[in-house]
C-alpha cells in the first residue's frame, strides 16, 4: 500500500542535473539503501522523497498517489513520512519526552494515548531514564536513539534516513546497524536509508542503489551488487577490485596481456576496449606453472607484505597492469619472481562500457 | 501500537506563495531607504541653487580654501588617528592575547568600556579636563607648580587634542581586530616554527606578526574611517578652536543661510572614501583565511613575560586611564558638585544637577520622551526587517536572496552625517515632506541600524540548522508552525539582543540627527550636543552618566549571549 516510485526523478541547479533521470521502484516494506560517495545526488534524492526539493522533472508516487512533479509538491507535512537527519535534528529547547511527543501532538492525540505510546518507546529505545533531560545533555549514542524515537513513535508510511549514523564512533556504528534493520524488521515501513559507508548499506538494505553523478549505476540485492557488478564504478566502490582492460574477442573473451580471458557478466563486443573486474581474494597466485592453461596469466611479483592471515601482492602483467591479490599466509613468493595468476571465469566479470 | 493516521488529502497547491511578494516589498523598502537619499544627494551636488546643471560646486570644493583646508584637516586627524591607534592597539592586543599578562579579562573589558563610550560624550569629558583655562588636569598642574593663571599644561581645543580624544575611543576597533585574530590563530603555528628551530623572535617576526598583519591593516582603515566621518568629537573641540573638518563644515552649510548644493557636493568625498575603505578592509580580511586551515588545535602557548608581567599591567592600565578613568571621574565630579570644573569634596557635594535635569530643563523631557519613542519604534522596525531579511537569506528561501543581503548591508558604508544630508534632500520636498517631524529621524535610524542587526540575526540564524525546521516540517506541521514553535524559541535571545542594541544605538547617534532634528524633535544626543554650546556640563555629566549605564546593562547582558561578541557601534 505504501509503495514507493521514482519515475524518471531529475533536479538541476543551474544547468547541473544533480538528480539525473532516477527511477525506481520500492515495494511496501522494503529498507532500500542509497549508496554513493559525497556529491553522488543521493541526499537530494531522499529530500526529493520527502519533499524538501522540488523536482525539476519526473514524479513520485507513494501506492498511487502523486506527491511530487515540477507542477505540484505535497509538501512534507502531508506526506505521512519520518525521517532521521544527519545531525539528528533535535530541538535543544525542548526535553528528550517533548522532541519525541511533538509529532503526536500535532496529530491531536489524546493525552493519554500519547503518554501511553511515549512510554512505550522510551522502554524500547532504553530511553526511559534520560525522558526529562535536554539534548545538549545526552552523549551522541543517546541523541541518536532519541531521533530514532522520535521518527518512529508516529508510524509513518516511509521512513527516510540520512546518514544517520556517520556522527557516531565505529563501535557504536557497527552496534546501531543492527539496530536499524532491528526495528525495520519489526515495524517493516517502507524505508529509505542513505549512506557512503558500503559496509552499513551491506547490513541494513533489502536493495542497494549505487549511485554517482545522479544516476543510479546498479539496483540489487547486497549479493547481487557485490558478485555481480555491471560498472566499473560498482566494481570499484563496493569491495576492492582489480579491474583490467582489454580488447574483446568473440565467444565472451577479452584479451588482456595476450591472454584470452573468458568471463561472464555483460556481453562483451568484438573488438571493443573491455573492462574486467576481479576480486583479489578469488586470483589463485601459484609460483609455478598450473597445468591448467585457461585463463592464467604469468606476472611479476612488485611487492608483498605479510598481514598476519594472508599475504597481500602485488603483481605486475605483460603490459604493465597491477594487479593485487591475497595468498594463504604461508605463500611467501619473494619480490621479482615470476608468478602464474589463475583467474577463474565465473569470477572474471566483464563490465558495462 | 496503532494510531489512527490522519487520511492525506489528494495533492494540492496548498496557500498562496507568499514569497515573491514579501522579496519585491522589502527590496522596494530598502531601496527607498537607501537609493532615494543618495540619488538626491548626488543630483544635489551637481545643480546650483536654481537647479541647473553644474561642476561648480565640486569646482568651489576643491579650490576654496574654506573647503579644502577641511578636505585636509580630515586628512591629517584620520590619517594620525589611525596610526596612533594601531600603535597602542596592536601590542596591548597581542599582550592580552598571547601573553601571561594578569588580570587580561580586566584589560578586555575596560577596552570595551572605552568601546561604548559615545565618542562626543568623551570629547566633552576631556574638555572638562584638559581645557586651557577651566581644565581640571591644568587646575591641578598649577597647583602643584604654583604657575600663573593662564599657564596650562594641556589644551584640548587643537588638532593634537582632537587626534588624542578620536584616537581614544577609536583604538577599540583595532584592539578587537587584532586580538580576534591572535585567539583565532593556532598556537600550533608558532610551535611548528619554534620545533623547525625558530627562535621566539625569529617566530614572531616571520608567523605571529604576517599572521595578524591583515588584521592590524584592516583596523587601521576602520580607523581611519571612524576618524573621518566622526561628527562629535570635532564639532565639540574644533570649532571652539576655530577650524573645520569635513563633518563639521558639512553640517556649518546647514546653518543660514542653508547651501544644501555645496552640503551635497562636500558628502560625496566622505561617501566615495567610505565605500573605498570598507572594500579594502573586505578584501584585506577575506584573505586571511590561510591562518586557520583544517586541523584541531590547542590553546595557544602563552608567553612569560616573568618580571615583565606587573609592568606591563600598568602600562595597560595606564593607557586605560585616558579613554575610560579619567573621563569617567571627570563626569563623575562635574555631575555632582556645584560648577562642572570644580574638584567635588564632601562639603560641596550637590544633587542640584541631578534635579534640574529631572525637573526643571523642560527641554529635557521632550528630548527623552522623542528618544524613547524614536528608539523603541526603531528597535522594533529595524529588528523586524533584519529578521525577515536574515531568515531570507540564511535559508536562501527565495531566488534574489543576494540582493536583498546587499541592501541591508549597504547602508554601512554611508557615513551618518552624509545620510544626514541625503534624507534632508530627500524628505523636506513633495510628496513626502517629513523634515520637522518624527518620521525622518525614524528613517535615518532605521537606515543606520540595519546592517548590524542584519549581521547579528543572520549569525543567529546560522546557529540554528536548518535540519531543525525541516525535521518538523516531515513530522506534520507547516512552514509557519514550524517557524513558531522551532525557530522563534531558538532565536527569541538573539532577537532581544539585537532590539536592546538598536535602542541603545538610536540614544548614542547624534551625526544624522544633528542634520535632521527640529526644536519639536530633538533627541537627548541631540540635547547634549546643545547643552554643550550653552555650558551646561553639570547637566551633560548626569544625562551622560545614565547613558552609560544603560549602555553597559546591555553590553553585559548581550556578551554573555555566544556568537555576539563582536558588535560594532556606529559613531
Amino acid at each position: 500500500m505504501a509503495s514507493v516510485e521514482l519515475k524518471g526523478l531529475t533536479k538541476r541547479y543551474g544547468s547541473a542535473a544533480v538528480v539525473d533521470r532516477i527511477s525506481l521502484h520500492i515495494e511496501h516494506g522494503d529498507l532500500v539503501c542509497l549508496l554513493g560517495p559525497s556529491g553522488c545526488g543521493k541526499t537530494t534524492t531522499l529530500r526529493l522523497i520527502a519533499g524538501f526539493v522540488e523536482p525539476s522533472e519526473g514524479e513520485i508516487y507513494v501506492g498511487d498517489r502523486l506527491i511530487s512533479s515540477p507542477a505540484l509538491t505535497v509538501p512534507p507535512e502531508r506526506r505521512n513520512m519520518s525521517m532521521i537527519f544527519q545531525s539528528y535534528a533535535l530541538w535543544p529547547h525542548m526535553t528528550v519526552a517533548e522532541n519525541i511527543v511533538y509529532g503526536l501532538k500535532l496529530r491531536k492525540l489524546a493525552r493519554d494515548v500519547i503518554a501511553k505510546k511515549l512510554d512505550a518507546i522510551l522502554t524500547t529505545t532504553q530511553l526511559a531514564p534520560l525522558a526529562q533531560r535536554y539534548p545538549g545533555e545526552l552523549s551522541g549514542g543517546q541523541q541518536q536513539r532519541v531521533a530514532l524515537a522520535r521518527a518512529l513513535i508516529v508510524e509513518p508510511e516511509t521512513l527516510l534516513l540520512d546518514e544517520p549514523l556517520s556522527n557516531l564512533d565505529a563501535n557504536l556504528r557497527e552496534e546501531m546497524r543492527f539496530e536499524v534493520r532491528r526495528l525495520h524488521d519489526a515495524y517493516r515501513y517502507t524505508t529509505v536509508y542513505v549512506t557512503h559507508d558500503q559496509s552499513e548499506a551491506m547490513t541494513t538494505a533489502d536493495l542497494i542503489c549505487v549511485m554517482n553523478g545522479g544516476k543510479i549505476e546498479q539496483a540489487g540485492s547486497p549479493e547481487e551488487i557485490y558478485n555481480r557488478p555491471r560498472s566499473e564504478f560498482v566494481a570499484r566502490f563496493i569491495g576492492s577490485s582489480n579491474v583490467l582492460k582489454g580488447k574483446g574477442l568473440d565467444g565472451g573473451r577479452v584479451d588482456f596481456a595476450g591472454v584470452a580471458l573468458r568471463c561472464t557478466g555483460e556481453a562483451v563486443v568484438s573488438g571493443a576496449t573491455t573492462a574486467v573486474s576481479v576480486r583479489p581474494h578469488d586470483i589463485a597466485l601459484s609460483a609455478k606453472p598450473p597445468q591448467q592453461t585457461e585463463n592464467v596469466v604469468p606476472a611479476i611479483v612488485v611487492r608483498q607484505v605479510f598481514l598476519g592471515d594472508s599475504r597481500d601482492y602485488m603483481v605486475e602483467a605483460k603490459d604493465g597492469t597491477q594487479l593485487r591479490t591475497l595468498t594463504a599466509a604461508e605463500e611467501n613468493i619473494p619480490q621479482g619472481s615470476n608468478v602464474w595468476l589463475h583467474l577463474p571465469p565465473e569470477r572474471c566479470r566483464a563490465l558495462l562500457g | 501500537m496503532t494510531i489512527a493516521i490522519p487520511a492525506t488529502q489528494p495533492p494540492r497547491k496548498y496557500g498562496i506563495d507568499f514569497t515573491k511578494p514579501v522579496l519585491y516589498g522589502f527590496a522596494a523598502v530598502l531601496c527607498v531607504l537607501i537609493v532615494l537619499p543618495l540619488s538626491w544627494l548626488f543630483l544635489y551636488s551637481l545643480t546650483d541653487s536654481k537647479g541647473a546643471l553644474t561642476l561648480a560646486n565640486f569646482y568651489r570644493l576643491f579650490t576654496e580654501s574654506s573647503f579644502y583646508d577641511p578636505l585636509v584637516t580630515t586628512f591629517i586627524i584620520a590619517t594620525t588617528s589611525a596610526i596612533v591607534c594601531c600603535a597602542v592597539a596592536a601590542p596591548m592586543g597581542w599582550l592580552v592575547a598571547r601573553t601571561d599578562l594578569p588580570f587580561s579579562g580586566v584589560i578586555r573589558a575596560l577596552v570595551t568600556a572605552s568601546f561604548v563610550t559615545p565618542p562626543f560624550l568623551g570629547a566633552i569629558a576631556w574638555e572638562l579636563l584638559a581645557a586651557p583655562n577651566s581644565g581640571l588636569l591644568n587646575k591641578i598642574f598649577r597647583g602643584i607648580t604654583g604657575a600663573e593663571p593662564d599657564v596650562h599644561l594641556f589644551n584640548i581645543y587643537t588638532i593634537q587634542g582632537i587626534i588624542f580624544v578620536i584616537s581614544c575611543y577609536t583604538f577599540p576597533y583595532v584592539f578587537v581586530l587584532v586580538a580576534n585574530s591572535l585567539d583565532r590563530t593556532p598556537g600550533e603555528l608558532e610551535d611548528a616554527s619554534s620545533i623547525l628551530g625558530g627562535g621566539r623572535w625569529y617566530t614572531a617576526r616571520r608567523i605571529t606578526i604576517p599572521l595578524v598583519l591583515p588584521a592590524l591593516l584592516a583596523g587601521a582603515l576602520v580607523a581611519f574611517l571612524q576618524a573621518m566621518t566622526l561628527f562629535g568629537s570635532p564639532a565639540i573641540l574644533a570649532l571652539p578652536a576655530g577650524f573645520h573638518t569635513m563633518t563639521t563644515k558639512i553640517w556649518s552649510l546647514f546653518q543660514y543661510p542653508p547651501k544644501p548644493e555645496l552640503a551635497a557636493a562636500a558628502s560625496l568625498p566622505l561617501l566615495v572614501l567610505t565605500v573605498f575603505l570598507l572594500r579594502a578592509e573586505h578584501m584585506i580580511l577575506g584573505r586571511r583565511g590561510y591562518s586557520v586551515v583544517g586541523g584541531k588545535y590547542g590553546a595557544p602557548r602563552l608567553i612569560p613575560l616573568h618580571s615583565w608581567r606587573w609592568v606591563a599591567f600598568i602600562i595597560c592600565l595606564l593607557v586605560l586611564m585616558l579613554p575610560v578613568f579619567l573621563p569617567y571621574m571627570a563626569l563623575f565630579n562635574a555631575a555632582f558638585s556645584p560648577v562642572a570644573t570644580t574638584f567635588l569634596t564632601f562639603k560641596n557635594a550637590t544633587l542640584h544637577n541631578i534635579q534640574f535635569v529631572l525637573f526643571d530643563l523642560s527641554a529635557a523631557s521632550l528630548a527623552l520622551k522623542n528618544t524613547v519613542i524614536l528608539g523603541t519604534a526603531t528597535a522594533t522596525i529595524g529588528t523586524m526587517i533584519a529578521v525577515v531579511i536574515a531568515y531570507v537569506t540564511a535559508r536562501r528561501a527565495v531566488t534574489g536572496w543576494r540582493v536583498l543581503g546587499f541592501l541591508a548591508t549597504a547602508p554601512i558604508a554611508i557615513p551618518g552625517i552624509v545620510l544626514g544630508v541625503g534624507l534632508f534632500l530627500s524628505y523636506t520636498r513633495p510628496p513626502f515632506v517629513l523634515y520637522g517631524t518624527l518620521w525622518i529621524l525614524l528613517i535615518a535610524f532605521v537606515t543606520i541600524a540595519l546592517p548590524s542587526a542584519y549581521q547579528q540575526l543572520q549569525a543567529a540564524f546560522r546557529t540554528i540548522h536548518p535540519e531543525l525546521e525541516d525535521a518538523s516540517r516531515i513530522l506534520g506541521a507547516t512552514r509557519l508552525r514550524s517557524l513558531w514553535e522551532i525557530t522563534a524559541p531558538l532565536l527569541r535571545t538573539g532577537v532581544i539582543a539585537t532590539w536592546c542594541f538598536i535602542f541603545v544605538g538610536v540614544m548614542r547617534e547624534l551625526s544624522a540627527a544633528i542634520i535632521l532634528f527640529t526644536s519639536e524633535t530633538k533627541v537627548i544626543s541631540v540635547l547634549i550636543y546643545d547643552l554643550n554650546e550653552s555650558g551646561d556640563l553639570g547637566a551633560i555629566s548626569v544625562i551622560g552618566i545614565g547613558m552609560l549605564l544603560i549602555t553597559f546593562a546591555v553590553v553585559t547582558a548581550v556578551n554573555r549571549i555566544p556568537g555576539f561578541g563582536n558588535v560594532r557601534f556606529r559613531n
